[in-house]
């Protein structure tokens, strides 16, 4: 018997709103069509009305997860209008935030992934190490989310002492060696959640314009820090991972194995930071007429921003582009064909940020 | 057309129906085009492996024409195409681009401009009881809104 099952918009699996209406004969999915917009905020409305330094802090809320993401990324827009070239020392700290970052989020997706295929013990590890990357960031900005890292022309915050931070990076790396990745897949119980489910074809994920780990996982190979290298990527040298299957165990084992690659780029930004100014300016920066646009590589993809200035106190127009946004509809593609009971690991396996879809 | 040397994209992208001009700054290729054949550009684009990144909306006026940019990356580079809707409306891309789908959806929502051949042109991010260009009037005149800093502590 055909019926329609709304998962959502109060959600079993996320603590966001959205909603994925599924329609399914017996226990198959036949078609599925997603609703979003539940907790829309009109932040590029409200950025129209902010000036040049109040305008970082309110973009840094577009995402609790991704908040540094959203506000270097804005501040570079800004600063290729204004031609403000920010101090070399401004760059390794934004690389290091952004990276760790990275680990943050992609911590945060395998905690909620173990949790959505019953495995309890999986989530506390994940957890346990999710917790160590917020302290670190902690002891850099102060905060555990929301840095307040950026501002235009560089950071507002030093790493003091930068060699310090090494020995949790090893210890952090050795228990994603040892205990993470391998259970994440090798174990049985992950494996027969994640193998051949949520398929997504590299046409489909090319049709579809995803973006991230999510392309990277369908043979895509695109990563904004490879293809237009920004801050010290291009410095620190840097390994795009991609694997050909497209299913939700090629999602995990990319953002497993991008984990590694961020704590390296974190080591070698830490050993290798020079010395130097924080702000290539201080005070109300000055952004002239004209416009830009940026792209990042946020820790589900692809963050692109388009801003314009009239030469006012703030932006006349910013345009915010998440990675969810282009990543999100493709679930549809995914999880056509598939038991029901699949429908929370497939989503969820694409890393979904409301908060950041409904900005 | 442009005053970098053309090389094979800029002339490609010169050669879309509508297309007034080319340019490099920023970063990124610029094309203007207030007549500029979508429809055209979106095949050219797809022809080329180029994707769909985002498109911005610009309110010209409370109910006026809106500005529309449709920003294709290529990876290396990002081309944004400007042009700007008739009588409020452009053709859809979405039966093209699946990347046009949703950014259809939220311009129409927030600024009322219609895409006529929308496969699917219910709201997206706008509740039930709003009309669409729900946020139109409010960002048209964005910038004598911007406040001077509050914070001595910070100006100079």
């Amino acid at each position: 018997m055909a019926y329609t099952f709304p998962l959502g918009p109060y959600h079993p699996a996320l603590e966001e709103p959205f909603k994925v209406n599924v329609q399914c004969k017996g226990e198959i999915i036949e078609s599925a069509t997603i609703e979003v917009g539940f907790s829309y905020r009109g932040i590029e409305m409200l950025a129209q009305q902010r000036n040049w330094i109040e305008v970082v802090t309110l973009i840094e809320r577009v995402c609790g997860i991704c908040s540094n993401t959203h506000a270097s990324t804005f501040c570079m827009a800004a600063e290729s209008i204004a031609g403000i070239e920010i101090p070399k020392r401004a760059a390794h700290i934004r690389t290091i935030v952004a990276e760790l970052e990275r680990l943050h989020s992609h911590l945060l997706w395998a905690g909620v992934g173990a949790e959505d295929i019953g495995f309890h013990s999986l989530f506390m590890e994940v957890f346990n190490l999710r917790e160590r990357v917020m302290d670190m960031l902690e002891a850099i900005s102060g905060n555990r989310v929301n840095y307040g890292m950026n501002c235009i022309g560089g950071v507002l915050r030093d790493i003091a002492d930068p060699l310090s931070h090494l020995p949790v990076l090893d210890a952090m790396e050795k228990t994603m060696t040892n205990i993470v990745i391998p259970t994440f897949t090798k174990n049985p119980t992950v494996l027969a959640r994640t193998r051949n489910v949520g398929r997504l074809s590299r046409e489909q994920a090319i049709e579809w314009a995803v973006v991230g780990p999510v392309a990277r996982a369908s043979g895509v190979d695109i990563d904004v820090r490879k293809d237009q290298p920004y801050l010290v990527y291009a410095d620190l040298g840097f390994t795009a991972v991609t694997r050909p299957e497209g299913d939700v165990l090629a999602r995990v084992v990319v953002r497993a194995l991008e984990m590694l690659e961020s704590i390296r780029l974190v080591r070698e930004a830490l050993k290798s930071i020079p010395d130097g100014k924080l702000r290539a300016s201080e005070g109300m920066p000055s952004v002239p007429a004209g416009e830009a646009t940026m792209r990042t590589e946020a820790p589900r993809g692809e963050a692109f921003y388009y801003v314009a200035s009239e030469g006012g106190n703030g932006p006349a127009r910013v345009k915010i582009r998440t990675p969810s946004f282009v990543n999100i509809p493709a679930i549809q593609a995914m999880i056509t064909g598939l038991p029901l009971a699949d429908l929370s690991i497939v989503q969820a396996s694409v890393d979904p940020c409301i908060s950041c879809t409904d900005r | 057309m442009t005053a970098d040397p053309p090389t094979p994209l800029t002339e490609r992208l010169a050669s879309i129906n509508g297309v007034a001009s080319v340019s490099f700054h920023n970063r990124g290729l610029w094309v203007d085009g207030p007549l500029l054949d979508v429809e055209a550009m979106a095949d050219a684009m797809a022809g080329l492996g180029i994707r769909l990144g985002s498109i911005t909306a610009i309110p010209q006026s409370a109910k006026g024409e809106t500005t529309i940019i449709y920003h294709f990356i290529s990876e290396s580079i990002i081309i944004s195409f400007k042009t700007q809707t008739r009588n409020g409306a452009l053709a859809s891309l979405a039966g093209r681009l699946r990347a046009a789908a949703w950014a259809e959806r939220e311009i129409r929502d927030l600024f009322a401009v219609d895409f006529p051949g929308h496969p699917n042109p219910l709201p997206l991010i706008k509740p039930s009881g709003f009309a669409n260009g729900m946020l139109r009037e409010a960002m048209c005149g964005p910038a004598a809104l911007a406040k001077s800093p509050t914070s001595a502590l910070r100006v100079k």
